[in-house]
């Protein structure tokens, strides 16, 4: 299915960042869903900001967001906990579409719909096996799949564990 | 002790006044019994043509414009009028109330993307869109619209009309519902940028004979009050109105709670 842009997309001055603080506001607030909705789309779990720059141009309009603008559309997205930063450097960075306790639940309600509790799966078994390709964490970054699975163990739910170089983890 | 002297005038003078008083009243009441008798009349003969031609009124938005013209130049509004009367006898009450409410949900949705200014036809097409399907639901003219905006100006100075043209093209009819006029300035630019949803110093340097200061800081001021955007990608600085942009006119629906 083809992504669906917003509006706003095609609203020129949507690509310059406003001067009134409240429009401004607005404006960051439509740029904060069109990010999110674009990586669930895509199912981008890890952001790149130089290899997403299309993102924030229109070639249709001739239009594109400049540096500063991206960097307050990132900045509001973190403020809001919808994005984490991968590297100090920022250049990529973990979108929480759903957000690590979000994604610990679906992952938890799988596992136990499957009858998995209680046995080890793999990391590599949970976002790349044959079993989970219809699976919305399919494909799951695994650093994010850590803070998922994190969020898991400070319940009770499931715990990470190592055996042989592999890492996995253990449902409750 | 020597008496304090203008008591007893004070207290004369007092009761003359109390007496004055009483016959007022009475004249007032007198006058007031006759206007009674009259309107009572009046009302009993409006009330028999309002429940004969009912179901017309109900439904026939034209008829419907009649009724209020004719009601208007007697100097009626049966809108105005006391509570049950109307209500129970039309419904014509609640209907307009329906679109006052339901005008204020589209208002408040859409305020975020257009700053609080909706053209008249936007603002229909969402009301047909958020209200029933059946047909009597559906048609509502925009003088039905505009009645029931009329009405909200009791709640308070939040919603005015912003005729662009003086003419009744539902796009030249601006509905702006946040408080505070639009003065004759602001109007002028946005009838210049309703054809293509944008402006720009110069265009409006032409269009208006207005000196740059001038053309500066009405956009300005448009852009304080969040009705404009700006675009500096442009080769010339150009300022948008998100309420006549069309693409979102078609936008997703905006979901509203349904009528009673």
């Amino acid at each position: 299915m083809e992504f669906t842009w917003p509006w706003e997309y095609d609203f020129p001055p949507f690509f310059t960042l406003q001067p009134n603080l409240d429009t401004q506001r607005k404006q960051l607030e439509a740029w904060r869903k069109l990010v999110l909705d674009y990586c669930r789309h895509n199912k981008i779990f890890v952001l790149d900001v130089q290899e997403s720059i299309s993102l924030f141009q229109n070639k249709a309009i001739d239009r594109q967001l400049s540096t500063e603008g991206i960097n307050q559309v990132l900045e509001s997205l973190l403020e809001y906990n919808q994005i984490e930063w991968c590297d100090k450097a920022k250049k990529q960075c973990l979108v929480y579409w759903k957000n690590p306790q979000e994604w610990g639940n679906l992952i938890y309600r799988y596992a136990s719909d499957k009858g998995m509790t209680n046995t080890v799966c793999t990391f590599y078994e949970l976002t790349a096996g044959d079993d989970v390709q219809n699976e919305e964490f399919a494909g799951m970054d695994q650093s994010l799949l850590v803070k998922a699975l994190k969020t898991l163990e400070a319940t009770n739910k499931a715990e990470i564990i190592m055996f042989g170089g592999n890492e996995g983890v253990k449902f409750f | 002790m020597r008496k304090r002297p203008g008591i007893g005038a004070i207290h004369k003078q007092r009761v003359e006044q109390e007496r004055f008083r009483g016959k007022a009243t009475e004249l007032q009441d007198n006058v007031f019994e006759q206007m009674t008798n009259q309107m009572e009349k009046f009302r009993t003969n409006l009330e028999t043509f309002a429940s004969k031609h009912r179901n017309e009124i109900k439904k026939n938005p034209a008829f419907r414009k009649q009724f209020q013209d004719m009601c208007a130049s007697i100097g009626v509004d049966p809108l105005a009028s006391s509570k049950g009367f109307w209500s129970e006898l039309l419904g014509v009450g609640d209907f307009y109330y329906e679109i006052a409410v339901q005008v204020i949900e589209v208002c408040l949705a859409t305020s975020p993307r257009n700053g609080g200014l909706i053209t008249l036809g936007e603002l229909r097409q969402r009301l047909i869109k958020a209200r029933g399907k059946a047909q009597h639901h559906q048609e509502i003219s925009n003088d039905d619209i505009i009645r029931a905006i009329k009405k909200l100006k009791v709640l308070g100075p939040g919603f005015s009309i912003v005729s662009l043209k003086g003419t009744q093209d539902t796009s030249d009819i601006l509905i702006r519902s946040i408080p505070g006029e639009l003065s004759a300035d602001h109007t002028e630019v946005l009838k210049a940028a309703e054809a293509q949803s944008f402006t720009s110093v110069k265009a409006l340097k032409s269009t208006l004979n207005w000196d740059d200061v001038r053309c500066l800081q009405i956009l300005n001021e448009l852009l304080r009050d969040g009705v404009a955007w700006v675009d500096e990608q442009s080769p010339e600085k150009t300022y948008w109105f998100p309420s006549f942009f069309k693409p979102l006119m078609s936008e997703d629906e905006i979901v509203l709670p349904p009528p009673n």
